[in-house]
């Protein structure tokens, strides 16, 4: 969930002589990388749908699908397109080298390679890699608190909405909004506004799962993701977040400030509408807006229409009944 | 002849590798030889241009240069003699080839 950028270590290497996959593993496998590899070019790409490599190295010379045809499917493919691609080429004529760069391809290195060569292109290849994903990344992510954004939470709500309708998971989203922000600001400055905010999505992070999305989603207001969760474990979830939000002092010059959140949670089985972004959003804005009616610092769960606190009411959702996810 | 090394076999990445490639050289020498016989010279050009991208890299420069003639041979449809000499020439330099002991 925190987000950070691993160093790219993965190479799919796409020949049809084992040979070769044999000598890159042992050529490569002693800069730390970890090598993957397949003979044939529609294995390969669907290789490279499936499993992300940080870089492939492709042979021109495939049978039945040749190396230009997978590059270009690999570059068409939205999961694969910034994945780089280094040709391997036993024949060194300039034509091919051309086609295969004008194609998307990073570099090119002719067979029999020499390993010292071989390694370096793959080590500016990955350098590369590295830095495209951390601006991708950065492109996602809130500057103020180091959440990801609303841009990227859109994004991973639409596909984990379809993930949670095709296997039939639950989906739960929480909002949250900080409470009587404008007069934060107002009383302390909005330098120390954005302390608050900081502070507060420090600690949505820290009391969040794993596996939770949380973003920023607008000046004051935060929105939590919870993928494979249904609303009574979302509740839980939310509580935990509330009443460590209503722990965490700020100190303005010489005064301590408390500041509270209140929070609104939808859930994909509780929704008795068309399971959309929008539908799920609206549901669980309605349940912040419950929380802010009923005197805010507090938990509202949106279940087929029905608005119902859960703060200080354990048993809002009934029994547990033993089922917990 | 005489006997040919890898100019790697006392690389201790690629030892391994380079045993396993020498081992596999005389199946690879017996389908050359079919398809040389059977004038499947498709098979023979794709034959050798694994070799070709293979055998530098397994620190048998030689084994490239002999089997990059054969596939130029082949591509540019030269003569059954000229094709004959040349895999056999290549496939002279492949029985060559001594395995290196394991370590």
């Amino acid at each position: 969930m925190n987000p950070e950028v691993p160093n790219p270590n993965r190479v799919l290497v796409i020949d049809d002589s084992e040979s070769i996959h044999k000598l890159v593993i042992a050529r490569l496998r002693p800069e730390g990388l970890e090598v993957i590899a397949e003979v044939d070019g529609e294995r390969g790409v669907e290789r490279a749908v499936a499993e992300q490599p940080d870089l492939v190295l492709l042979d021109i010379g495939l049978p039945n699908v040749d190396g230009f045809e997978v590059c270009r499917r690999l570059k068409e493919h939205p999961a694969t397109r910034s994945i780089p691609v280094i040709f391997l080429t036993g024949t060194a004529d300039t034509e091919s080298k051309v086609r295969g760069l004008d194609l998307g391809a990073v570099d090119y290195v002719t067979k029999p390679f020499d390993q010292v060569e071989l390694r370096a292109r793959v080590r500016a290849a990955l350098r590369a890699k590295r830095l495209q994903d951390i601006l991708e990344q950065q492109s996602h992510l809130d500057g103020l608190t180091g959440l990801w954004n609303r841009r990227y939470l859109d994004q991973r709500l639409e596909s984990e909405l379809n993930v949670a309708r095709r296997y039939g998971r639950p989906l739960s989203l929480v909002l949250v909004d900080v409470d009587h922000f404008k007069r934060v600001n107002d009383d302390y400055g909005h330098l120390f506004g954005d302390i608050v905010l900081q502070g507060i999505a420090e600690g949505l992070r820290a009391y969040a799962r794993r596996s939770d999305i949380v973003a920023r989603y607008g000046g004051e207001e935060f929105a939590i993701l919870l993928t494979d969760t249904n609303l009574r474990s979302a509740m839980y979830v939310s509580e935990r977040l509330r009443s460590s939000a209503e722990s965490r002092h700020f100190e303005a010059r010489t005064e301590i400030v408390n500041v509270t959140a209140s929070f609104g949670v939808s859930c994909t089985e509780d929704l008795a509408a068309e399971l959309t972004p929008e539908a799920l959003l609206k549901a669980a804005d309605l349940a912040l807006y419950a929380s802010k009616d009923a005197g805010r610092n507090c938990v509202h769960l949106y279940r087929s229409g029905e608005l119902i606190l859960s703060t200080g009411n354990p048993l809002a959702l009934g029994s547990d009944g033993g089922e917990s996810r | 002849m005489g006997s040919i090394r890898s100019a790697y076999e006392n690389d201790p990445d690629m030892l391994e590798i380079v045993r396993e490639f020498a081992a596999e050289l005389p199946a690879r020498i017996a389908k050359l030889e079919a398809h040389l016989a059977a004038g499947e010279l498709r098979e023979l050009q794709t034959l050798a241009h694994q070799l070709k991208g293979a055998g530098g890299g397994y620190g048998f420069p030689q084994i490239t240069e002999l089997a990059a003639s054969l596939e130029s041979a082949l591509k540019q449809g030269a003569d059954a003699p000229v094709v004959k000499d040349r895999a056999a020439e290549l496939c002279a330099i492949l029985r060559a080839v001594v395995v290196p002991e394991a370590p």
